[in-house]
């Protein structure tokens, strides 16, 4: 898969935590999956096609919600999971606008939430992971997209 | 839930900001609280009701601003703020058909509060620094 492809998410998801989370995002190659994730998928449409898929362990999920709100919150509920959708939303939506400043012009779809179980890429093609360490835990960005045929 | 860093540098809008994040803290609270759901109901409803007049308000005003300092990106701010008004207004058609069920307002104050921070945080610090830069007639 093409780096212009991935690069736009990557930026975009340092820049949303920074803003929204004061935190500091890098690469890892150790992404450390042991506790449960909630999963967030959002679909791409227009000149790319394919989804991206956001893994974030739980209890990170609970600390994105504290650091926001500055309320405890104890499981993944529809307030916790709700908001997450809504980050992911948004580092999609600013992914795509680095993506049109390579001359993809493409739509993201609504966010569909994954709690326990894991979402389906849906795809044949090939899916690029890009784990990520912050200092309350280690999401993983899946990405697969390519080309739409004209 | 308001932090300094949210300010923007135009008294106006961050006084109108810091009104928002303070009532939606207020939402937020009152709705994660261990009391029963029919006791809740009273401070959502209000909460909300003040949020419809006040959101409207408090975007009408920014936009008056944005277009006093000329600042170029007006249009799409615009629309940013529209696309939030609708997704409101999706929400409010949904509690008049299905009442103010828990899990659906439940699920409005985490987009909500989300998307707050997210427009506050980033989208809206372009207009101060816009102002700033002598941007406009200011």
């Amino acid at each position: 898969m093409r780096a212009e492809y991935v690069n736009p998410f990557y930026q975009a998801t340092l820049q949303v935590f920074k803003l929204m989370l004061d935190l500091d995002v890098v690469r890892t190659d150790n992404p450390q999956q042991t506790e449960s994730t909630v999963e967030v998928l959002i679909s791409i449409t227009g000149d790319l096609r394919g989804s991206v898929l956001y893994q974030f362990p739980q209890s990170m999920t609970l600390e994105m919600v504290r650091i926001m709100s500055g309320l405890e919150i104890d499981s993944p509920d529809s307030f916790v999971t709700s908001a997450l959708a809504e980050v992911a939303n948004i580092i999609s939506g600013n992914a795509v606008s680095g993506l049109l400043q390579h001359n993809y012009n493409c739509d993201i779809s609504t966010p569909e939430v994954f709690v326990d179980n894991s979402a389906d890429l849906k795809t044949r093609g090939q899916v690029l992971s890009l784990p990520l360490a912050t200092p309350i835990g280690n999401p993983t960005i899946k990405i697969a997209l390519e080309e739409t045929p004209s | 839930m308001w932090k300094d860093k949210y300010k923007v540098g135009v008294p106006l809008i961050d006084e109108q900001h810091q009104e928002l994040f303070r009532r939606v803290e207020e939402f937020i609270v009152a709705l994660r609280s261990d009391n029963p759901w029919e006791e809740k109901l009273d401070k959502v409803r209000e909460t909300l009701d003040f949020m419809k007049v006040y959101v409207v308000e408090h975007f009408r005003a920014e936009e008056e601003y944005q277009a006093q300092v000329q600042y170029p990106g007006l249009r799409d701010h615009s629309k940013i703020h529209s696309d939030f008004a609708g997704e409101v207004v999706e929400f409010e058609q949904q509690f008049a058909q299905l009442g103010y069920e828990e899990e659906l307002v439940q699920k409005f104050a985490g987009k909500l509060l989300a998307w707050l921070i997210n427009h506050v945080a980033t989208q809206d610090q372009a207009i101060g620094h816009w102002a700033r830069q002598g941007g406009g007639a200011l």
